[in-house]
Protein backbone atom coordinates (compact mmCIF):
# COMPACT_ATOMS: atom_id res chain seq x y z
CA UNK A 1 0.00 0.00 0.00
CA UNK A 2 0.96 3.55 -0.81
CA UNK A 3 1.89 5.96 1.66
CA UNK A 4 0.65 9.08 -0.28
CA UNK A 5 -1.30 8.43 -3.22
CA UNK A 6 -2.66 11.41 -5.88
CA UNK A 7 -5.18 10.68 -8.85
CA UNK A 8 -5.97 13.25 -11.63
CA UNK A 9 -5.53 15.83 -8.61
CA UNK A 10 -6.32 19.32 -10.14
CA UNK A 11 -6.19 22.44 -8.27
CA UNK A 12 -5.90 26.44 -8.82
CA UNK A 13 -6.60 29.62 -6.75
CA UNK A 14 -9.83 30.58 -8.63
CA UNK A 15 -7.67 32.43 -11.74
CA UNK A 16 -6.76 31.25 -14.88
CA UNK A 17 -3.36 31.92 -15.09
CA UNK A 18 -2.04 28.78 -12.57
CA UNK A 19 -2.82 26.01 -11.75
CA UNK A 20 -2.18 21.97 -11.43
CA UNK A 21 -3.65 19.90 -13.73
CA UNK A 22 -3.93 15.93 -14.11
CA UNK A 23 -1.07 15.34 -11.25
CA UNK A 24 -0.67 11.76 -10.78
CA UNK A 25 1.61 10.18 -8.16
CA UNK A 26 2.72 7.48 -5.76
CA UNK A 27 4.82 7.56 -2.92
CA UNK A 28 5.48 3.96 -1.03
CA UNK A 29 5.80 3.23 2.55
CA UNK A 30 9.18 4.74 4.30
CA UNK A 31 10.33 6.10 0.42
CA UNK A 32 12.56 9.51 0.86
CA UNK A 33 10.61 11.32 -1.78
CA UNK A 34 12.20 14.67 -3.08
CA UNK A 35 10.69 17.10 -5.28
CA UNK A 36 12.64 20.42 -7.20
CA UNK A 37 11.73 22.74 -10.00
CA UNK A 38 11.82 26.01 -10.60
CA UNK A 39 10.47 28.87 -8.05
CA UNK A 40 6.64 29.81 -8.10
CA UNK A 41 5.83 26.32 -9.61
CA UNK A 42 4.12 25.17 -7.40
CA UNK A 43 6.15 22.91 -5.09
CA UNK A 44 4.56 24.06 -2.07
CA UNK A 45 1.24 24.11 -3.13
CA UNK A 46 1.55 20.58 -4.29
CA UNK A 47 2.96 19.08 -0.85
CA UNK A 48 0.09 21.22 0.72
CA UNK A 49 -2.06 19.01 -1.29
CA UNK A 50 -0.30 15.93 -0.18
CA UNK A 51 -0.86 16.64 3.01
CA UNK A 52 -4.53 17.68 2.90
CA UNK A 53 -3.80 21.42 3.95
CA UNK A 54 -5.56 22.68 0.34
CA UNK A 55 -8.55 20.79 -1.49
CA UNK A 56 -8.19 20.10 -4.66
CA UNK A 57 -11.00 20.95 -7.56
CA UNK A 58 -10.94 17.87 -8.44
CA UNK A 59 -9.26 14.32 -8.40
CA UNK A 60 -7.99 12.15 -5.44
CA UNK A 61 -5.54 12.56 -2.39
CA UNK A 62 -5.38 8.78 -0.96
CA UNK A 63 -2.92 8.57 2.71
CA UNK A 64 -2.49 4.77 3.96
CA UNK A 65 -4.87 3.85 1.38
CA UNK A 66 -7.72 6.30 2.25
CA UNK A 67 -9.79 8.68 -0.07
CA UNK A 68 -9.01 11.94 2.25
CA UNK A 69 -10.80 14.37 1.38
CA UNK A 70 -14.21 11.67 1.52
CA UNK A 71 -13.24 11.42 5.14
CA UNK A 72 -15.47 12.98 8.08
CA UNK A 73 -13.78 15.72 9.98
CA UNK A 74 -12.80 13.38 13.02
CA UNK A 75 -10.94 10.72 10.74
CA UNK A 76 -9.39 13.76 8.43
CA UNK A 77 -7.47 14.96 11.77
CA UNK A 78 -6.66 11.32 13.11
CA UNK A 79 -4.99 11.11 9.78
CA UNK A 80 -3.46 14.13 10.29
CA UNK A 81 -1.85 13.49 13.59
CA UNK A 82 0.59 10.64 11.50
CA UNK A 83 1.79 13.73 9.24
CA UNK A 84 4.33 16.08 10.12
CA UNK A 85 5.67 19.55 8.89
CA UNK A 86 8.40 21.68 8.75
CA UNK A 87 6.99 24.44 6.76
CA UNK A 88 8.83 26.98 4.50
CA UNK A 89 8.84 29.95 6.86
CA UNK A 90 9.06 27.67 9.69
CA UNK A 91 5.47 28.59 11.07
CA UNK A 92 6.58 28.41 14.64
CA UNK A 93 4.20 29.51 17.23
CA UNK A 94 5.90 33.02 18.16
CA UNK A 95 3.84 33.19 21.46
CA UNK A 96 5.37 30.10 22.68
CA UNK A 97 8.81 29.03 23.94
CA UNK A 98 11.23 26.46 21.94
CA UNK A 99 9.80 24.53 25.10
CA UNK A 100 6.14 25.41 24.85
CA UNK A 101 6.36 24.45 20.57
CA UNK A 102 7.06 20.70 21.16
CA UNK A 103 4.95 20.10 24.07
CA UNK A 104 2.01 22.22 22.68
CA UNK A 105 1.12 19.45 20.06
CA UNK A 106 1.39 16.96 22.68
CA UNK A 107 -0.49 18.16 24.89
CA UNK A 108 -2.95 18.76 22.33
CA UNK A 109 -3.51 15.79 20.70
CA UNK A 110 -2.31 12.67 23.24
CA UNK A 111 -2.98 12.04 26.46
CA UNK A 112 0.05 11.85 27.87
CA UNK A 113 0.69 13.65 31.57
CA UNK A 114 2.44 16.21 31.41
CA UNK A 115 5.35 14.90 32.67
CA UNK A 116 5.77 12.72 29.85
CA UNK A 117 4.84 15.53 27.53
CA UNK A 118 8.02 17.33 29.00
CA UNK A 119 10.51 14.17 28.80
CA UNK A 120 9.25 13.52 25.48
CA UNK A 121 9.83 17.09 24.05
CA UNK A 122 13.01 17.18 25.50
CA UNK A 123 14.18 14.05 24.03
CA UNK A 124 13.34 15.55 20.62
CA UNK A 125 14.85 19.16 21.69
CA UNK A 126 18.46 17.12 22.49
CA UNK A 127 17.99 15.03 18.95
CA UNK A 128 17.98 18.63 17.21
CA UNK A 129 20.35 20.67 19.59
CA UNK A 130 18.00 22.71 21.23
CA UNK A 131 18.87 22.04 24.74
CA UNK A 132 20.38 24.99 25.17
CA UNK A 133 17.74 27.56 24.07
CA UNK A 134 14.55 25.94 25.98
CA UNK A 135 13.07 29.37 27.25
CA UNK A 136 13.97 31.29 24.03
CA UNK A 137 10.99 32.63 21.67
CA UNK A 138 11.54 31.77 18.38
CA UNK A 139 12.36 35.25 17.21
CA UNK A 140 15.46 35.14 19.57
CA UNK A 141 17.07 32.04 18.10
CA UNK A 142 18.95 32.02 14.73
CA UNK A 143 17.32 30.57 11.27
CA UNK A 144 19.23 27.03 11.11
CA UNK A 145 17.90 26.85 15.22
CA UNK A 146 14.39 27.64 14.11
CA UNK A 147 14.71 25.23 11.29
CA UNK A 148 15.79 22.82 13.75
CA UNK A 149 12.83 23.61 16.02
CA UNK A 150 10.34 23.12 13.17
CA UNK A 151 12.02 19.66 12.31
CA UNK A 152 11.33 18.87 16.24
CA UNK A 153 7.82 19.72 16.35
CA UNK A 154 7.28 17.81 13.10
CA UNK A 155 8.59 15.06 15.28
CA UNK A 156 6.25 15.82 18.24
CA UNK A 157 3.93 13.29 17.12
CA UNK A 158 5.67 10.66 15.77
CA UNK A 159 4.61 11.22 12.41
CA UNK A 160 4.95 8.39 9.87
CA UNK A 161 4.77 10.51 7.10
CA UNK A 162 7.15 14.13 7.23
CA UNK A 163 6.96 16.93 4.62
CA UNK A 164 9.91 19.32 4.81
CA UNK A 165 9.13 22.32 2.68
CA UNK A 166 12.58 23.52 1.52
CA UNK A 167 14.23 22.74 4.61
CA UNK A 168 17.64 24.69 3.70
CA UNK A 169 16.02 27.50 2.60
CA UNK A 170 18.22 30.90 3.03
CA UNK A 171 20.68 28.82 5.43
CA UNK A 172 24.69 28.65 4.70
CA UNK A 173 26.18 25.15 3.12
CA UNK A 174 27.44 24.19 7.20
CA UNK A 175 23.62 24.53 8.83
CA UNK A 176 22.66 23.66 5.20
CA UNK A 177 24.20 19.92 5.51
CA UNK A 178 23.89 19.93 9.43
CA UNK A 179 20.21 19.75 8.24
CA UNK A 180 20.15 17.46 5.71
CA UNK A 181 22.06 15.19 8.13
CA UNK A 182 19.67 15.22 11.01
CA UNK A 183 16.89 14.57 8.27
CA UNK A 184 18.27 11.34 7.27
CA UNK A 185 19.26 10.52 10.72
CA UNK A 186 16.25 11.19 11.67
CA UNK A 187 14.67 9.22 8.67
CA UNK A 188 17.23 6.25 9.62
CA UNK A 189 15.35 6.38 13.25
CA UNK A 190 11.63 6.83 12.74
CA UNK A 191 11.36 5.02 9.77
CA UNK A 192 9.22 7.75 8.22
CA UNK A 193 7.73 8.40 4.26
CA UNK A 194 9.55 11.93 3.69
CA UNK A 195 8.05 13.78 1.06
CA UNK A 196 10.60 17.18 0.75
CA UNK A 197 10.92 20.00 -1.47
CA UNK A 198 14.10 21.73 -2.36
CA UNK A 199 16.36 23.91 -5.34
CA UNK A 200 19.04 22.63 -3.69
CA UNK A 201 20.12 19.68 -5.98
CA UNK A 202 23.26 18.78 -4.06
CA UNK A 203 21.08 17.78 -1.30
CA UNK A 204 18.26 16.36 -3.18
CA UNK A 205 20.40 13.71 -4.80
CA UNK A 206 21.66 12.91 -0.48
CA UNK A 207 17.80 12.69 0.33
CA UNK A 208 15.91 11.26 -2.44
CA UNK A 209 15.48 7.64 -2.92
CA UNK A 210 13.24 9.21 -6.00
CA UNK A 211 13.00 12.68 -7.31
CA UNK A 212 10.40 14.63 -9.62
CA UNK A 213 10.42 17.53 -11.01
CA UNK A 214 7.69 20.18 -10.93
CA UNK A 215 8.37 22.28 -14.85
CA UNK A 216 5.51 24.23 -16.10
CA UNK A 217 2.71 22.92 -14.21
CA UNK A 218 3.62 19.32 -14.72
CA UNK A 219 5.32 16.55 -12.48
CA UNK A 220 7.59 14.54 -14.26
CA UNK A 221 9.11 11.76 -11.76
CA UNK A 222 12.22 11.20 -12.79
CA UNK A 223 13.82 8.59 -10.61
CA UNK A 224 17.13 8.47 -8.86
CA UNK A 225 20.43 10.74 -9.17
CA UNK A 226 21.54 9.07 -12.26
CA UNK A 227 17.90 9.03 -14.17
CA UNK A 228 17.45 12.43 -13.08
CA UNK A 229 20.73 13.53 -14.52
CA UNK A 230 20.44 11.29 -17.75
CA UNK A 231 16.53 12.57 -18.20
CA UNK A 232 15.61 13.12 -21.81
CA UNK A 233 13.26 16.26 -21.02
CA UNK A 234 15.12 19.16 -22.28
CA UNK A 235 13.97 21.13 -19.39
CA UNK A 236 14.32 18.29 -16.22
CA UNK A 237 18.10 18.79 -18.16
CA UNK A 238 18.23 22.25 -18.26
CA UNK A 239 17.24 22.60 -14.67
CA UNK A 240 18.78 19.70 -12.68
CA UNK A 241 22.14 21.19 -14.61
CA UNK A 242 21.41 24.65 -14.08
CA UNK A 243 21.86 25.34 -17.63
CA UNK A 244 21.24 29.42 -18.37
CA UNK A 245 19.80 28.47 -21.69
CA UNK A 246 17.15 26.19 -22.52
CA UNK A 247 13.19 25.75 -22.39
CA UNK A 248 12.79 27.13 -19.38
CA UNK A 249 14.40 30.72 -19.93
CA UNK A 250 13.10 30.39 -23.13
CA UNK A 251 16.82 30.61 -24.92
CA UNK A 252 16.47 27.86 -26.51
CA UNK A 253 19.60 27.64 -28.77
CA UNK B 1 -13.81 48.40 -10.20
CA UNK B 2 -17.46 49.03 -11.64
CA UNK B 3 -20.51 49.53 -8.68
CA UNK B 4 -22.19 46.28 -9.76
CA UNK B 5 -18.95 44.33 -9.22
CA UNK B 6 -17.96 45.32 -6.73
CA UNK B 7 -21.60 45.39 -4.63
CA UNK B 8 -21.21 41.59 -6.33
CA UNK B 9 -18.13 40.90 -4.65
CA UNK B 10 -19.50 42.57 -0.92
CA UNK B 11 -22.48 40.49 -1.13
CA UNK B 12 -20.35 37.33 -1.66
CA UNK B 13 -17.73 38.58 1.10
CA UNK B 14 -20.67 38.77 3.12
CA UNK B 15 -22.33 35.35 2.28
CA UNK B 16 -18.76 34.16 3.23
CA UNK B 17 -18.63 36.00 6.83
CA UNK B 18 -22.22 34.60 7.45
CA UNK B 19 -20.70 30.82 6.61
CA UNK B 20 -17.88 31.85 9.34
CA UNK B 21 -20.47 33.21 11.56
CA UNK B 22 -22.62 30.13 11.90
CA UNK B 23 -19.05 27.70 11.76
CA UNK B 24 -18.33 30.02 14.97
CA UNK B 25 -21.66 29.30 16.70
CA UNK B 26 -21.36 25.50 15.86
CA UNK B 27 -17.90 25.00 16.79
CA UNK B 28 -18.83 26.94 20.18
CA UNK B 29 -20.52 24.00 21.33
CA UNK B 30 -18.04 21.92 20.16
CA UNK B 31 -15.70 20.37 22.47
CA UNK B 32 -12.94 20.61 23.72
CA UNK B 33 -13.73 23.90 25.79
CA UNK B 34 -10.47 25.83 26.01
CA UNK B 35 -11.24 27.65 29.15
CA UNK B 36 -7.32 28.83 29.42
CA UNK B 37 -7.17 30.70 26.21
CA UNK B 38 -10.91 31.94 27.39
CA UNK B 39 -9.64 33.38 30.38
CA UNK B 40 -6.70 34.45 29.22
CA UNK B 41 -8.39 36.74 26.20
CA UNK B 42 -10.94 37.82 28.90
CA UNK B 43 -7.97 39.33 30.83
CA UNK B 44 -6.61 40.65 27.71
CA UNK B 45 -9.59 42.43 26.91
CA UNK B 46 -10.57 43.76 30.17
CA UNK B 47 -8.01 44.56 31.95
CA UNK B 48 -5.82 46.17 29.73
CA UNK B 49 -9.11 48.21 28.03
CA UNK B 50 -10.89 49.28 31.44
CA UNK B 51 -8.87 52.48 32.06
CA UNK B 52 -8.72 53.59 28.33
CA UNK B 53 -12.60 53.03 28.60
CA UNK B 54 -13.39 54.63 31.20
CA UNK B 55 -11.15 57.40 30.62
CA UNK B 56 -12.83 58.11 27.20
CA UNK B 57 -16.04 57.62 28.03
CA UNK B 58 -16.11 59.94 31.22
CA UNK B 59 -14.56 62.56 29.00
CA UNK B 60 -17.69 62.52 26.69
CA UNK B 61 -20.04 62.32 29.47
CA UNK B 62 -18.58 65.47 30.97
CA UNK B 63 -18.65 66.98 27.37
CA UNK B 64 -22.20 65.85 27.10
CA UNK B 65 -23.33 67.54 30.26
CA UNK B 66 -20.93 70.58 29.59
CA UNK B 67 -22.56 71.29 25.69
CA UNK B 68 -26.17 69.97 26.72
CA UNK B 69 -26.43 72.98 28.94
CA UNK B 70 -24.52 75.52 27.23
CA UNK B 71 -27.16 74.80 24.67
CA UNK B 72 -30.48 74.32 26.42
CA UNK B 73 -29.72 77.69 28.46
CA UNK B 74 -28.97 79.45 24.79
CA UNK B 75 -32.85 77.73 23.46
CA UNK B 76 -35.24 77.47 26.36
CA UNK B 77 -32.98 79.36 28.98
CA UNK B 78 -33.19 76.85 31.77
CA UNK B 79 -30.77 73.60 31.80
CA UNK B 80 -32.39 71.87 34.54
CA UNK B 81 -33.27 68.72 32.21
CA UNK B 82 -29.66 68.26 31.34
CA UNK B 83 -29.02 65.69 33.71
CA UNK B 84 -31.56 63.26 32.68
CA UNK B 85 -31.06 63.99 28.81
CA UNK B 86 -27.71 63.05 29.53
CA UNK B 87 -28.07 59.97 31.90
CA UNK B 88 -30.29 58.72 28.93
CA UNK B 89 -27.95 59.52 26.24
CA UNK B 90 -25.17 57.72 28.58
CA UNK B 91 -27.51 54.93 28.67
CA UNK B 92 -29.11 54.53 25.57
CA UNK B 93 -25.83 55.30 22.94
CA UNK B 94 -22.26 56.26 24.70
CA UNK B 95 -22.06 53.71 26.75
CA UNK B 96 -22.16 50.70 24.56
CA UNK B 97 -21.29 52.93 21.62
CA UNK B 98 -18.17 54.44 22.58
CA UNK B 99 -16.84 51.17 24.67
CA UNK B 100 -16.92 49.08 21.40
CA UNK B 101 -15.27 51.73 19.25
CA UNK B 102 -12.61 51.95 21.98
CA UNK B 103 -12.88 47.83 21.85
CA UNK B 104 -12.37 47.62 18.39
CA UNK B 105 -9.47 49.77 17.98
CA UNK B 106 -7.58 48.20 20.68
CA UNK B 107 -8.89 44.67 20.20
CA UNK B 108 -10.33 44.46 17.16
CA UNK B 109 -6.95 45.53 15.03
CA UNK B 110 -4.67 43.63 17.81
CA UNK B 111 -6.66 40.47 16.66
CA UNK B 112 -7.02 41.18 12.79
CA UNK B 113 -3.15 42.15 13.08
CA UNK B 114 -2.16 38.38 15.02
CA UNK B 115 -4.30 36.29 12.72
CA UNK B 116 -3.09 37.99 9.57
CA UNK B 117 0.45 37.39 10.96
CA UNK B 118 -0.43 33.58 11.94
CA UNK B 119 -2.17 33.44 8.52
CA UNK B 120 0.70 34.74 6.49
CA UNK B 121 3.72 33.10 8.76
CA UNK B 122 1.81 29.05 8.14
CA UNK B 123 1.15 29.27 11.87
CA UNK B 124 -2.88 28.62 10.78
CA UNK B 125 -1.82 25.96 8.76
CA UNK B 126 0.49 24.24 11.18
CA UNK B 127 -2.85 23.99 13.56
CA UNK B 128 -4.16 22.20 10.86
CA UNK B 129 -1.46 19.87 10.64
CA UNK B 130 -1.57 19.36 14.24
CA UNK B 131 -5.60 18.46 13.79
CA UNK B 132 -6.05 21.97 15.83
CA UNK B 133 -9.55 23.62 14.34
CA UNK B 134 -8.57 27.30 14.37
CA UNK B 135 -11.88 28.37 14.89
CA UNK B 136 -12.01 26.55 18.05
CA UNK B 137 -8.60 27.17 19.46
CA UNK B 138 -8.62 31.25 18.00
CA UNK B 139 -12.21 32.42 17.63
CA UNK B 140 -14.42 30.81 20.09
CA UNK B 141 -11.90 32.32 23.23
CA UNK B 142 -12.19 35.55 21.50
CA UNK B 143 -15.36 35.74 20.86
CA UNK B 144 -16.94 34.46 24.01
CA UNK B 145 -14.13 37.13 25.91
CA UNK B 146 -14.96 39.92 23.68
CA UNK B 147 -19.23 39.08 24.22
CA UNK B 148 -18.52 38.91 28.62
CA UNK B 149 -16.06 41.87 28.15
CA UNK B 150 -18.88 44.25 25.41
CA UNK B 151 -21.19 43.28 28.21
CA UNK B 152 -19.05 44.05 31.73
CA UNK B 153 -17.21 47.20 30.14
CA UNK B 154 -20.53 48.70 29.26
CA UNK B 155 -22.15 47.91 32.37
CA UNK B 156 -18.75 49.70 34.08
CA UNK B 157 -18.95 52.44 31.47
CA UNK B 158 -22.12 53.60 32.35
CA UNK B 159 -21.37 53.21 35.65
CA UNK B 160 -18.30 55.86 34.97
CA UNK B 161 -20.47 58.10 32.52
CA UNK B 162 -23.02 58.73 35.57
CA UNK B 163 -20.55 58.65 38.67
CA UNK B 164 -18.64 62.01 36.19
CA UNK B 165 -21.33 63.29 34.86
CA UNK B 166 -22.96 63.32 38.61
CA UNK B 167 -19.92 65.41 39.63
CA UNK B 168 -19.78 67.58 37.09
CA UNK B 169 -23.59 68.41 37.43
CA UNK B 170 -22.85 68.76 40.67
CA UNK B 171 -20.03 71.40 40.15
CA UNK B 172 -20.68 73.06 37.10
CA UNK B 173 -24.57 73.42 37.12
CA UNK B 174 -25.13 73.76 40.70
CA UNK B 175 -27.40 70.31 40.47
CA UNK B 176 -27.13 68.11 43.72
CA UNK B 177 -27.43 64.19 43.90
CA UNK B 178 -31.23 64.26 44.52
CA UNK B 179 -31.90 66.61 41.84
CA UNK B 180 -29.71 64.52 39.11
CA UNK B 181 -31.99 61.40 40.45
CA UNK B 182 -35.34 63.04 40.13
CA UNK B 183 -33.82 64.08 36.81
CA UNK B 184 -32.52 61.18 35.80
CA UNK B 185 -35.63 59.54 37.10
CA UNK B 186 -37.94 61.37 34.77
CA UNK B 187 -35.79 60.14 31.28
CA UNK B 188 -34.44 56.79 32.34
CA UNK B 189 -36.50 53.55 32.59
CA UNK B 190 -35.22 50.41 33.73
CA UNK B 191 -35.51 49.04 29.79
CA UNK B 192 -32.01 51.19 29.26
CA UNK B 193 -30.21 49.46 31.51
CA UNK B 194 -31.16 46.03 29.74
CA UNK B 195 -31.07 47.40 25.85
CA UNK B 196 -27.55 48.80 27.16
CA UNK B 197 -26.13 46.12 28.21
CA UNK B 198 -27.34 43.72 25.10
CA UNK B 199 -25.93 46.17 22.71
CA UNK B 200 -22.02 46.01 24.52
CA UNK B 201 -22.93 42.17 24.75
CA UNK B 202 -23.79 42.13 20.73
CA UNK B 203 -21.29 44.86 19.60
CA UNK B 204 -18.39 43.01 21.28
CA UNK B 205 -18.99 40.03 19.62
CA UNK B 206 -18.93 41.48 16.57
CA UNK B 207 -15.24 42.54 16.98
CA UNK B 208 -13.41 39.47 17.31
CA UNK B 209 -16.02 37.84 14.39
CA UNK B 210 -14.83 40.29 11.71
CA UNK B 211 -11.17 40.46 12.83
CA UNK B 212 -10.85 37.44 13.02
CA UNK B 213 -12.94 36.58 9.34
CA UNK B 214 -10.03 39.19 7.82
CA UNK B 215 -7.40 38.08 9.58
CA UNK B 216 -7.73 34.11 7.94
CA UNK B 217 -8.08 36.03 4.80
CA UNK B 218 -4.86 37.88 5.07
CA UNK B 219 -2.57 38.61 1.88
CA UNK B 220 1.24 37.89 2.56
CA UNK B 221 3.63 40.56 3.57
CA UNK B 222 3.15 43.99 5.86
CA UNK B 223 1.33 45.17 3.43
CA UNK B 224 -1.44 42.56 3.78
CA UNK B 225 -1.41 42.91 7.46
CA UNK B 226 -1.89 46.63 7.07
CA UNK B 227 -4.89 46.48 4.44
CA UNK B 228 -6.32 43.75 7.09
CA UNK B 229 -6.06 45.90 10.13
CA UNK B 230 -8.22 48.82 8.42
CA UNK B 231 -10.61 47.16 6.36
CA UNK B 232 -10.74 45.33 9.92
CA UNK B 233 -10.90 48.48 12.19
CA UNK B 234 -13.22 50.37 9.45
CA UNK B 235 -15.51 47.67 8.88
CA UNK B 236 -16.37 46.63 12.21
CA UNK B 237 -16.71 50.81 13.17
CA UNK B 238 -19.65 50.99 10.29
CA UNK B 239 -20.90 47.56 11.43
CA UNK B 240 -21.59 48.61 15.18
CA UNK B 241 -23.17 52.12 13.65
CA UNK B 242 -25.09 49.79 11.56
CA UNK B 243 -26.12 47.56 14.31
CA UNK B 244 -26.83 50.51 16.85
CA UNK B 245 -29.40 51.80 14.17
CA UNK B 246 -31.23 48.57 14.60
CA UNK B 247 -31.19 47.80 17.76
CA UNK B 248 -32.42 51.26 19.27
CA UNK B 249 -34.98 50.79 16.48
CA UNK B 250 -35.94 47.52 17.85
CA UNK B 251 -35.88 48.18 21.73
CA UNK B 252 -37.73 51.70 20.41
CA UNK B 253 -40.54 49.08 20.13
CA UNK B 254 -40.69 47.69 23.64
CA UNK B 255 -40.99 51.50 25.70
Amino acid sequence: MSSIELKQLEFNFGTKDWGLENINLSIANQESFVMVGPSGGGKTVLLKLMAGLYHPLSGQLFIEGQDFHQLKLKQQQALMFKMGMLFQKNALFDSLTVLENVTFPMAEVTSLSAKEIKEKALHFLEEVDLMHALDNYPDEISGGMQKRLGIARALALEPKIIFFDDPTAGLDPITSRKIVELMLQLKKETSATTVTITNDMNRAFQLADRIAVLVDQELIITGDKEKTLNHSDPRVHQFVRGLMEGPLTGWDS
Amino acid sequence: MGVVPYLGLKYLEFLEFLRFFLEVLKTMFTPPFRKKEFVEQLYFVMNKSLFIVVFCVSFAAVVTIIESSFHMKIVIKNDSLVPGFAALLILRELGAVVTSLLLTSRVGAGYAAETGSMKITEQLEALQMLGINKINFIVVPRFLACMVAGLVLTIIANAACLFFALIVTEAKLGYGLGAFLSSMRAFVSYQDFIFSAVKGTVFGSVIPLISCFYGFKCKSGAEGVGQTTTKTVVTTTIVIIGLDFFLSWFFSYFY
